[in-house]
């Protein structure tokens, strides 16, 4: 039986470990898409060494858990006796993970522009950078979108990966509330709730948007 | 002037310009006619610097060919889908010329005026027909004021008579001053332009002769006649 009481309660609590695992989507998506983007441009480009250096931390990033990244950078980052807060080192960590799926997507948007678009631009005098930003990027965000989307779902719910070196997110408030009530079946209940509305608001949203942009760029 | 001298170019082991030479005065027009895969395509992608030759010069009143002197017409004619027509204009004027916004959309009017799409103006190119996108296309490389105008097929989307246009607009442009170099295996386009043919095959230029003498005698310019008449096999170096 799921205790409503006890939620309304609890929900300062809770309400607070809902800002706390979207600032950690938010921010990490946000590092990850600026990485991942870096990323993409020079896994699209013709520099071999770049490419390299940009395969190598694609494949480390993918071919290890996110958990242990976690961790990892808090205990590594303490141990070189850097003080960084629990909170940023999990937003630096899911971001740099982010930032590994995204450079797939960005580079998937990239290819999917057309040559003739590219030597077209070429031909009227862009430079490689112009080109980037007016002519590829404008087009290769329709390619992009769908993937972001699950991109920030996906990260909203690792967001709770952070609960393990202490941070204070929606998982880990939920656990506190249970070692004080419990009332494992409610907080359960509620914590799973709550992360399929913040989920199925993200998803609504990006598919307006995605319509949107489809419908100004749509070849 | 410009002037290809001794131009060669390989890919991979396969030579698809080979020892390529020709001159282009201003207000001339220069037809490469031949089949697909003669190289014609090729020559006008050095021109336009997307690809490198590997000898030769490239020159324009003696110094080296500069791209932004080179506006080209694609065969696909890659306008920009995410931008409306006016668009595809004023951009790269405003990125490239630096020009401001207004001076853009003056120039882009002007041409839009010239080129019967005012109507068209705030249309996405996908809703546009074939000769409608041509014109963007002309009106678009016009806007960078090049030098030189490359086309590569700029008829083979058309209809007849969207043909006779196009040909009215390059000998338009080249009694301007303009310097126009056509890729095209339409005779039908040839037979409506006052030009200097050049007939190519393995990536040779194997016949010269302008559009008057081959109207005056034929005959004496049996390469072309043939593949005006249809009766030139495969020309390709594939």
């Amino acid at each position: 039986m799921i205790n409503l009481d006890l939620l309304l309660q609890y929900y300062p609590l809770l309400l607070a470990g809902v800002m706390t695992s979207l600032q950690i989507a938010f921010t990490s998506c946000a590092i990850g898409a600026i990485i991942g983007t870096g990323l993409g441009i020079i896994l699209a480009s013709k520099n071999k060494s770049a490419q390299l250096f940009a395969q190598a931390y694609v494949s480390i990033v993918r071919g290890t858990p996110m958990l242990i990244q976690v961790m990892g950078t808090y205990f590594v980052l303490r141990s070189l006796g850097i003080p960084i807060p629990a909170l940023w080192s999990a937003i630096i960590s899911i971001g740099l993970n982010s930032a590994a799926y995204l450079s797939q997507t960005i580079l998937s948007g990239i290819t999917s522009v057309s040559k003739g678009q590219i030597e077209a631009a070429k031909t009227l005098g862009f430079t490689q950078a112009q080109t980037i930003r007016y002519i590829i990027f404008p087009q290769a965000i329709r390619t992009v979108l769908p993937n972001l989307e699950s991109e920030i779902v996906t990260l909203i719910k690792d967001s709770s990966l952070a609960s393990t070196i202490g941070v204070y997110e929606l998982t880990q408030q939920g656990q506190i509330i249970m070692s004080q009530t419990y009332d494992m079946p409610s907080i359960y209940f509620a914590v799973g709730i709550i992360y399929l509305i913040l989920t199925t608001t993200v998803t609504i949203l990006m598919s307006l948007l995605n319509k949107k942009i489809n419908y100004h760029v749509k070849p | 002037m410009l002037s290809l001298k001794h131009i060669y170019k390989k890919f991979q082991n396969r030579l698809v310009v080979d020892d390529v030479s020709f001159d282009v005065q201003a207000g001339q027009v220069i037809v490469l006619l031949g089949t697909s895969g003669v190289g014609k395509s090729t020559i006008l992608r050095l021109l336009t610097g997307l690809e490198t030759y590997d000898s030769g010069s490239i020159t324009l009143n003696d110094q080296p060919l500069a791209a932004q002197s080179v506006g080209m017409v694609f065969q696909e004619f890659n306008l920009f889908p995410h931008l409306t027509v006016e668009e595809n204009i004023t951009l790269p004027l405003q990125i490239v010329h630096k020009k401001t916004r207004s001076q853009a959309e003056a120039i882009a009017r002007n041409l839009l005026t010239t080129y019967q799409l005012q109507a068209h103006a705030h249309l996405r190119p996908q809703k546009l027909s074939g000769g409608q996108k041509q014109r963007v296309a002309f009106a678009r490389a016009l806007a960078m004021d090049p030098k030189i105008l490359c086309c590569d097929e700029p008829t083979s989307a058309l209809d007849p008579l969207l043909t006779s246009k196009i040909a009215q607009e390059i000998n338009k442009l080249a009694q301007n001053g303009l310097m126009v170099i056509l890729a095209t295996h339409d005779t039908e386009l040839i037979k409506q332009i006052s030009c200097t043919i050049h007939l190519m095959q393995y990536g040779k230029i194997v016949e010269t002769t302008t559009s008057a003498q081959l109207a005056e005698n034929p005959e004496k310019y049996p390469h072309i006649k043939n593949f005006t008449q249809g009766l030139t096999s495969d020309t390709t170096n594939n």
